[in-house]
């Protein structure tokens, strides 16, 4: 069977078990992992956060969940139908074709995005598939570029060939296929700004790597695409982010996975990821204490908040978290730029990857 | 320079006396007419209906016989009317006519220490002195004990004497029994607001469920307020006091009218509760003096029980009941009291108000301020004709009375009152008391009943009653409470059916495109519909076998009955 008969037959028996319990007149019912803290269980070995066994039961009779059962079954209609078709729509595509009134009444059977799309995610959990194999895709974003050719439905990009600009990297990239890549690693960048300095400087032809801008927290897409081009082309990956828990987070999703993805750990986790920087370190290092930034509130309740997540208990990263703690500043990338427009590009990257510098 | 104290003569005290005059009881009612309810043109009038229907209530009630009333008011002018009362009541004997409707302060319920209706009005002979002082009319009276003669009579009342003025009397066969009275009355207002006659006498209707009592107001609408129950009410007894009630000026009077030879056996034959032991321990209480007696010096009791009671001095009189202070007695016997009943009650509000629920509750008699027996009996109606509608919805309407004679007045200063409004409603699930359609109905019997003053139509603070009137709201409130989060668990099991049976049809139609098979979208709907009705059936069959379990269960009493000794200091003495 091919993964797409795979994913028909999937929601086809969910609708039918369904059907089942009704005409056995048996309240109908459905088993949704439980996603969040409390049932996350992280592989020290594998470094891959997963999901555990825990699942909640949703009962229609149950007037917390009616509305919620019958809006998934909606959804699993629509993917199946999209799957059938071989047609694609966005997420908030989907909400628009499932939005209307409810037969004889002024209520609608959604009102906001906001009750689809966690939705959508609890059906992957409970199907074991992925958004893209049910065929719907969110956003594009981030981008990528440097000496790598992709191959996307027909075309053929060259992913240096892309002015200052780059490719914007889209939420399914299952059908990707590389070629003709010139590059030592890939270095993975959190802001917009940072990634444009880079390229300004010329780096990624300088330094032979690929540059991707995540753009805040990385998407599943570049999540993707990182895993893919990390085992497919073996390529090392280096993580380059603020100094700061938000920063420290995007890295550790990259790395192990995040818990709102954590069935698609395997697929989206990348645990040889490495981490350059900021780290609190480098203020001493690099004689940066002028540039730094108080905590807020915010950020030490964030602090604390993964001070505890086991994939944050290896030693290096106790220490500086810990040193962020006591120091009580945060250190964008950006600061850099107090040096000179020049440093990051010129001194602090090649001088920290050179010298292995780096967190695990 | 002298000045002179022109035109003022220098009067003796004789010529000055020359003008005293004595003013005659029904002078005194013209000029505090106020004080006996005829104070405003809405309240005079209810006040005038008030002593009629009250002397007609009181007459069947003691012959027996289940009063039929019939009141009609209609208008001649502005603030002017023709007012009419007809009872179907043994009939007043010619002779004493006069008495009933022209003597002002006598009548048979003064001095008896029994609860009467009606303690504060000053009787018929009101009605007849402010007809007569506002329109200078007569007052018709017909009436017949039933033997075949009736007798019509026209007067008035000589205020100088305080007798009656009759202008007309006849006499005619007709087989007929009762009485009616008609005058004319000015300077009143009849309105439909709730102090005037329409309510009360439809509170009046409620209090006496064993009444049927009519009215045609000046519009000439006739309300019929019949009767729902078929039993005329035992007529309250007579008491014998209780000591610890007793006030000197009183222990004074009794003592000058006893046949009794002796101070001892005059307080046991005078007071309930009163026994030779208690007597003694009076005279201990007063204790003893040194004295000659035969020549040798004695130490006697200063109050010898064997002497002539009529020869009780005032202060003498006084150091029996500061004796009585501190003596216990057994609590007065409350056999006298008569409620209305709960039964009756229930059928008289259903009757009337017609509620979506109703709770009636008679609590036991107590005593109040050391030796006056009381009774309080309190209903609670919601729904229907229950509250009072005003602009923009409902409130709530509290009925209060005294010895089953509605309090339509002063509401405000009333302890009635304060009992309702210090009930915390909101822990009974009324969340917005004061605006709901509800009727609070509050009965307070008693020998004697503590208005605040004459007059008036408030009940003084007395602490018992306060507590006993509290407790029994707070009965009333809990069951209100049951009934009436059973009524919104209800709302909210539809509102719950509903919502299943709507978002079905989508889940329905969803599962039909889902399923690799072919399935009939209705096919699949008319399924989930029976299962969801018969779940619902399941649960709610669950749901009466855990109420009727939790019913079963009552709620324990606020505290214990059953005869209670009075402390010398009563232990109700909370303030």
């Amino acid at each position: 069977m091919t993964r797409r008969e795979e994913v028909i037959s999937r929601l086809g028996a969910f609708g039918d078990e369904l059907l089942e319990e009704i005409q056995k007149n048996e309240v109908p019912k459905m088993k949704v992992p439980q996603r969040g803290l409390n049932n996350v269980v992280f592989n020290p070995s594998t470094y891959i956060l997963e999901l555990g066994d825990k699942k909640s039961t949703r009962n229609y009779m149950n007037l917390a969940h009616t509305k919620k059962f019958m809006q998934s079954v909606l959804i699993a209609a629509k993917c199946k139908e999209l799957v059938d078709r071989d047609k694609t729509a966005s997420i908030r595509e989907l909400y628009y074709q499932l939005k209307h009134a409810i037969a004889e009444t002024k209520e609608n059977t959604f009102e906001g995005q906001d009750e689809s799309d966690p939705l959508i995610v609890d059906l992957e959990t409970m199907l074991g598939v992925l958004r893209e194999e049910l065929h719907l895709k969110a956003d594009d974003k981030g981008t990528i570029i440097g000496k790598i050719t992709i191959e996307d439905s027909g075309d053929k990009i060259d992913c240096s060939k892309l002015g200052r600009s780059g490719l914007a990297i889209p939420s399914i990239v299952e059908h990707y296929k590389f070629s003709d890549v010139k590059a030592d690693y890939v270095l993975v960048i959190e802001t917009a700004a940072m990634f444009d300095r880079l390229v300004e400087e010329k780096y990624h032809i300088n330094n032979n790597c690929i540059m991707m801008a995540t753009k805040g927290q990385a998407a599943r897409g570049i999540r993707r695409l990182v895993h893919r081009i990390n085992t497919e082309l073996k390529l090392p990956v280096i993580v380059f982010t603020d100094g700061d828990p938000w920063g420290y987070y995007i890295y550790s999703v990259l790395k192990a996975g995040s818990m709102a993805l954590a069935h698609e750990s395997r697929r989206l986790g990348t645990p040889n990821v490495q981490f350059v920087g900021m780290t609190m370190t480098d203020i001493k290092e690099y004689g940066l204490e002028k540039v730094t930034e108080k905590l807020k509130d915010v950020d030490k309740k964030r602090i604390s908040e993964i001070q505890v997540y086991p994939w944050f208990q290896k030693k290096e990263w106790k220490e500086e978290l810990q040193l962020m703690v006591d120091m009580g500043v945060r250190l964008e990338q950006q600061a850099l730029a107090s040096k000179s427009l020049e440093f990051v590009a010129e001194e602090y990257l090649p001088e920290k990857i050179k010298k292995k510098k780096m967190l695990p | 320079m002298d000045v002179e104290a022109t035109n003022v003569k220098e009067r003796s005290a004789d010529e000055l006396f020359k003008e005293f005059k004595e003013v005659s009881i029904t002078e005194f009612f013209r000029k505090n007419k106020a004080h006996l309810g005829y104070s405003g043109k809405v309240r005079s009038l209810t006040t005038i209906i008030h002593e009629l229907v009250t002397n007609s209530l009181d007459a069947c009630e003691e012959a027996g016989i289940l009063p039929d009333i019939e009141v009609e008011i209609r208008e001649i002018a502005s603030e002017h009317y023709r007012f009419l009362e007809r009872d179907n009541g043994p009939g007043i004997p010619v002779g004493h006519i006069s008495n009933v409707f022209a003597k002002m302060l006598a009548g048979t319920k003064f001095h008896r220490n029994v609860q009467l209706r009606g303690q504060q009005g000053i009787g018929v002979s009101g009605v007849t002195m402010f007809c007569q002082m506002t329109t200078g009319k007569p007052m018709r009276i017909k009436t017949s004990t039933g033997d075949g003669k009736v007798n019509a009579v026209k007067l008035m009342i000589d205020i100088t004497k305080n007798a009656a003025d009759i202008l007309e009397q006849t006499e005619y066969s007709e087989y007929w029994r009762g009485t009616e009275i008609e005058c004319e009355v000015k300077s009143v207002k009849f309105n439909l607001s709730d102090t005037g006659p329409y309510e009360y006498l439809k509170r009046t209707a409620l209090a006496n469920p064993h009444a049927r009592i009519a009215l045609i107001d000046p519009e000439g609408r006739k309300t019929v307020f019949e009767r729902s129950v078929d039993v005329i009410p035992k007529p309250p007894e007579s008491q014998k006091p209780h000591p610890k009630g007793i006030e000197v000026d009183d222990l004074v009077n009794l003592s000058k009218q006893t046949s009794a030879n002796k101070i001892s056996s005059f307080l046991v034959g005078e007071f309930s509760r009163m026994s030779s032991g208690k007597v003694k321990e009076i005279q201990e209480l007063i204790g003893k003096e040194k004295k000659e007696v035969k020549g040798k010096i004695e130490n006697v009791y200063k109050l010898d029980m064997n002497r002539n009671p009529r020869k009780l001095t005032w202060a003498e009189c006084e150091e029996i009941v500061k004796a009585i202070e501190s003596i216990k007695f057994l609590a007065p016997a409350t056999e006298g009291l008569q409620p209305i009943d709960e039964e009756h009650i229930m059928k008289a509000v259903l009757n009337i108000l017609d509620p979506e629920f109703q709770f009636v509750l008679t609590r036991p008699p107590k005593v109040y301020s050391g030796g006056i027996p009381f009774q309080v009996e309190v209903a609670l109606a919601y729904g229907g004709h229950a509250g009072r509608p005003v602009e923009g919805g409902m409130k709530v309407e509290i009925m209060r009375f005294a010895n089953r004679s509605p309090l339509l007045f002063d509401a405000g200063g009333c302890a009635l009152t304060e009992a309702v409004k210090d009930v915390d409603w909101k822990r009974y699930g009324i969340k917005d008391f004061d605006n709901s359609p509800i009727t609070i109905f509050i009965n307070l019997i008693s020998t004697y009943i503590p208005y605040t003053s004459a007059g008036k139509q408030t009940v003084a603070n007395e602490a018992e009653v306060v507590k006993e009137i509290k407790f029994a709201l707070m009965d009333v409130a809990r069951k209100f409470q049951m009934f009436y989060s059973r009524q919104r668990r209800e709302g909210e099991k539809e509102a719950r059916r509903q919502m299943l049976l709507k978002y079905g049809t989508e889940l329905a139609e969803g599962l039909a495109r889902l399923s690799e098979k072919k399935v009939d979208a209705k096919k699949v709907y008319q399924d989930l519909t029976s299962l969801i009705e018969e779940k619902i059936k399941l649960a709610n069959e669950l749901e009466m076998l855990e109420d009727a379990e939790d019913e079963n269960g009552t709620a324990i009493p606020l505290e214990a009955q059953g005869d209670e000794l009075i402390e010398g200091e009563s232990e109700e003495k909370e303030e």
